[in-house]
């Protein structure tokens, strides 16, 4: 039988393109589809059509969806901060209030965004793109802990900013400097472009804003359920009292907060305590516990020296160190989280299924 | 990975920046669950939960993954803990005093739990560099992983699947962030460096001969000393000062040109041959430092308009500097970008580099990690957790559809 030959592969005639059932301006068809039409190889027996959904689709990118192209200047450029025809709702927000009070702002300023315009996910009201520390900040806070020397716990109070992110921030900015001391390319124009694209947390020298909560309390799995506790009616039931019903061994949230320090700072104040006298309490405050981190220290190392035997080879760069172990810390069934070695007998399961078989902590 | 990743007909989410994504989530509605029973509603959310969750991840694996206790947090106040023992929370009948009449007490926000679901992921290093905008997709963000530019805590790390714990520094090599996240490159610019790269194989072939005549006969027209007319300069600070201008006024709007290009070579030319055009045995390529070059531009072009004072007082501005410092600060501004966002056809990325398209629709760094730019690291802090009215687990799905796929997981089938 001689191989079959349909006619569209032979001329490719547009009168073989399905008929478009949405008439559409022709400056809103994409170059490609305008292009090619039926065919885009000479060779091709098969139609290259494009599907309505596509269409779509391309109307959208060209219509209201181009502003997402290009990032939006100044400012974030996220799903939700823009209407159906891809028009700015805060523009038209402020227009509103503008006509209910006067028409004297310019048209073309565009305002500051707010919470409402920071979703990237139109459907998701309980996601926001949350500040960042923009550049300024991140430099302060490096010369407040590296070159003042100031206890990150401070700076943490002082800029409002988390002690985790101060640490961070810290750990990163060494590395940037030391990079730039070895004369290693950043990727400035990608930084730039990023911190162009989401929102920043200023650095404010005179009145710094803060840039989220520092006093987090981490909700214990203990206080998740509901306890009825009768008391006397007499009786001044306060927050100690109620970690107390929950678990005996649960401290109340003055002590668990990351900054315990602060309440007894604002304490004093309501005790209208001179501010001097206030500054000296603080210092000494800070001083003490200072001194008991390093006591804690020393004597950690106190332990380790006293249980390990360390021989070091003179001619080596390293070191034998022998800590002393227990037999029977591997327990009963040998799977004893402190047991070294493998006990006789007992199977492996680093090769069952389900374990974990990639490392899982990488040490600084 | 899956056939149709990016589909029209059947609307996916997924973890990546492309247009046809931004798309289906702009068209994307709630999940209307009126004709459904209770278990295809959260066969649905699972299956729509999952396209966006570690889809690379086997349900298996995700299964065991799955934790149905949720992290959350309440931020508190000091102020507030200073001035009250708690006490006032049990006063009057055990539940504190109720409001006076004219007081308006503001409801608390509740707490999103359910739109923690799927938080175990987020510890994942390829979603982690994911989320800090390193890659455009989690996909790319894994293949990253595997091909070995990324470090945690400065050591290699090739598993996409190593969970980050609270602490953890993770690296990614900027070139390849720069591509993972720059414009591609056009027709011309491939081919561009499809010539480049043509040209360098066939110089080799034949050997540097060639290569070293071409500069011999470059260099005597280049360093020749000569002495620079008042005029001369005068013309050539006007063309570097207007050069910069439109490099600038250029970099504003986010389209490279070929107009913008050749505005940008035009002024690295002139550039050199200003800083080539002294006499002075000093090479241009030893001032790596911006400020330095600088500052022997406008000592070079200074001395010459120094000896061109006598001849035009009334034209000419005051000694010490040549420039205004608006002009300075342009120079400074044009000659920077110029360094840092160079013409360059070796890169596998469009240059100057510049964002991909539909980039910034996808922006946002979630709270729980730090990233710096500069240096393409990030630090993963925490682990995410909620709050009142906010939850740090980035989702694209409501909270109603995010409990149904947290019922899911709840059971076991």
């Amino acid at each position: 039988m001689p191989p079959r030959i349909r006619k569209a592969s032979l001329s490719c005639p547009l009168s073989h393109l399905p008929l478009s059932t949405r008439p559409q301006p022709s400056s809103l068809i994409p170059k490609y589809l305008s292009q090619h039409g039926a065919c885009s190889r000479d060779f091709s027996t098969s139609l290259q059509r494009s599907t309505g959904l596509r269409r779509d689709m391309f109307r959208w990118l060209n219509g209201p969806g181009a502003v997402f192209r290009d990032p939006a200047e100044g400012s974030t450029n996220y799903l939700s901060a823009y209407d159906r025809e891809g028009n700015l709702n805060r523009r038209k927000r402020s227009a509103r209030s503008d006509d209910a009070e006067a028409e004297n702002s310019s048209v073309q300023e565009v305002p500051e965004e707010e919470l409402i315009d920071l979703k990237p996910f139109p459907m998701n009201r309980n996601f926001i793109s949350h500040n960042v520390l923009s550049e300024e900040l991140r430099e302060e806070i490096y010369s407040r802990v590296v070159t003042l020397g100031r206890s990150v716990r401070v700076v943490s109070a002082e800029l409002g900013i988390d002690m985790n992110r101060v640490g961070a921030v810290v750990r990163l900015k060494t590395i940037e400097k030391e990079w730039q001391k070895e004369g290693k390319t950043l990727a400035k124009p990608y930084a730039r472009a990023v911190m162009e694209m989401v929102p920043k947390t200023p650095y404010n020298p005179n009145n710094p804003i803060p840039h989220e909560s520092i006093n987090d309390l981490p909700v214990h799995s203990a206080t998740m359920q509901q306890i009825f506790e009768p008391t006397s009616e007499s009786r001044r039931f306060t927050r100690e009292d109620a970690a107390k019903v929950f678990h005996p061994k649960l401290l109340p949230a003055d002590k668990r907060i990351p900054h315990p320090e602060l309440i007894e700072l604002e304490r004093e104040r309501l005790e209208s305590v001179p501010r001097e006298e206030r500054i000296n309490r603080q210092r000494e405050r800070l001083a003490k516990e200072a001194q008991l981190a390093t006591w804690r220290k020393e004597k950690k190392e106190e332990y380790e020296r006293k249980h390990t035997k360390v021989i070091a080879p003179k001619a080596g760069r390293w070191e034998f160190r022998f800590t002393d172990v227990s037999v029977d810390a591997a327990g009963k069934d040998g799977r004893g989280p402190d047991g070294v070695g493998w006990r006789y007998g007992m199977p492996h399961e680093d090769r069952k299924r389900g374990q974990v078989k990639i490392p899982t902590s990488v040490p600084a | 990975m899956r056939k149709k990743f990016h589909g029209l007909k059947k609307i996916k989410i997924r973890q990546s920046w492309n247009k046809i994504n931004l798309y289906n989530i702009a068209r994307s509605r709630p999940l209307s669950t009126g004709h459904l029973t209770f278990f295809q509603q959260k066969w649905a959310a699972k299956a729509a939960a999952r396209a966006y969750h570690g889809e690379q991840i086997r349900e298996k694996q995700w299964q065991r993954m799955f934790s149905r206790r949720l992290a959350s947090v309440v931020p508190m106040d000091h102020r507030y803990l200073a001035r009250f023992d708690g006490s006032e929370q049990a006063a009057g009948r055990g539940s504190g005093l109720d409001p006076k009449p004219d007081e308006r007490v503001r409801p608390v926000a509740r707490t999103p739990y359910m739109n923690m679901t799927f938080a175990p992921i987020e510890r994942r290093l390829d979603t982690a560099i994911f989320r800090a905008l390193f890659a455009s997709s989690t996909r790319q963000a894994r293949q990253m992983v595997v091909h070995g530019f990324v470090k945690v805590n400065g050591k290699k790390m090739i598993y996409p699947g190593y969970l980050l714990n609270p602490g953890d520094m993770f690296q990614v090599d900027p070139e390849r962030v720069m591509f993972a996240t720059g414009a591609e490159k056009d027709k011309t610019e491939r081919r561009e460096s499809r010539m480049l790269k043509r040209s360098k194989n066939s110089e080799a072939g034949e050997g540097e001969e060639a290569g070293e005549a071409a500069a011999e006969s470059a260099t005597p027209e280049q360093q020749k000393p000569s002495e620079q007319t008042p005029k001369e300069a005068k013309k050539m600070i006007n063309d570097l000062m207007s050069q910069a201008k439109a490099l600038l006024s250029g970099s504003k709007d986010q389209k490279v040109s070929a107009k913008r290009k050749q505005d940008i070579r035009a002024f690295q030319r002139t550039l050199k041959r200003t800083l080539s055009q002294s006499s002075s045995s000093v090479p241009t390529g030893l001032t790596d430092s911006l400020d330095a070059q600088l500052m022997e531009l406008t000592s070079k072009l200074s001395i010459s308009s120094d000896a061109e004072q006598p001849q035009t007082p009334e034209g000419s501005a005051s000694s010490e500097g040549i420039f205004t410092p608006e002009d300075k600060a342009a120079l400074r501004e044009a000659m920077r970008e110029m360094r840092e966002n160079p013409i360059d056809p070796t890169k596998p990325y469009a240059t100057p580099w510049r964002p991909r398209p539909f980039m910034s629709a996808f922006a946002f760094i979630p709270p729980f990690l730090e990233v710096n730019q500069n240096i393409c690291s990030a630090v993963y802090l925490r682990h995410p957790v909620a709050r009142p009215g906010f939850a740090e687990v980035p989702t694209p799905f409501s909270y109603e559809m995010s409990q149904l796929a947290f019922n899911w997981y709840l059971r076991r089938r």
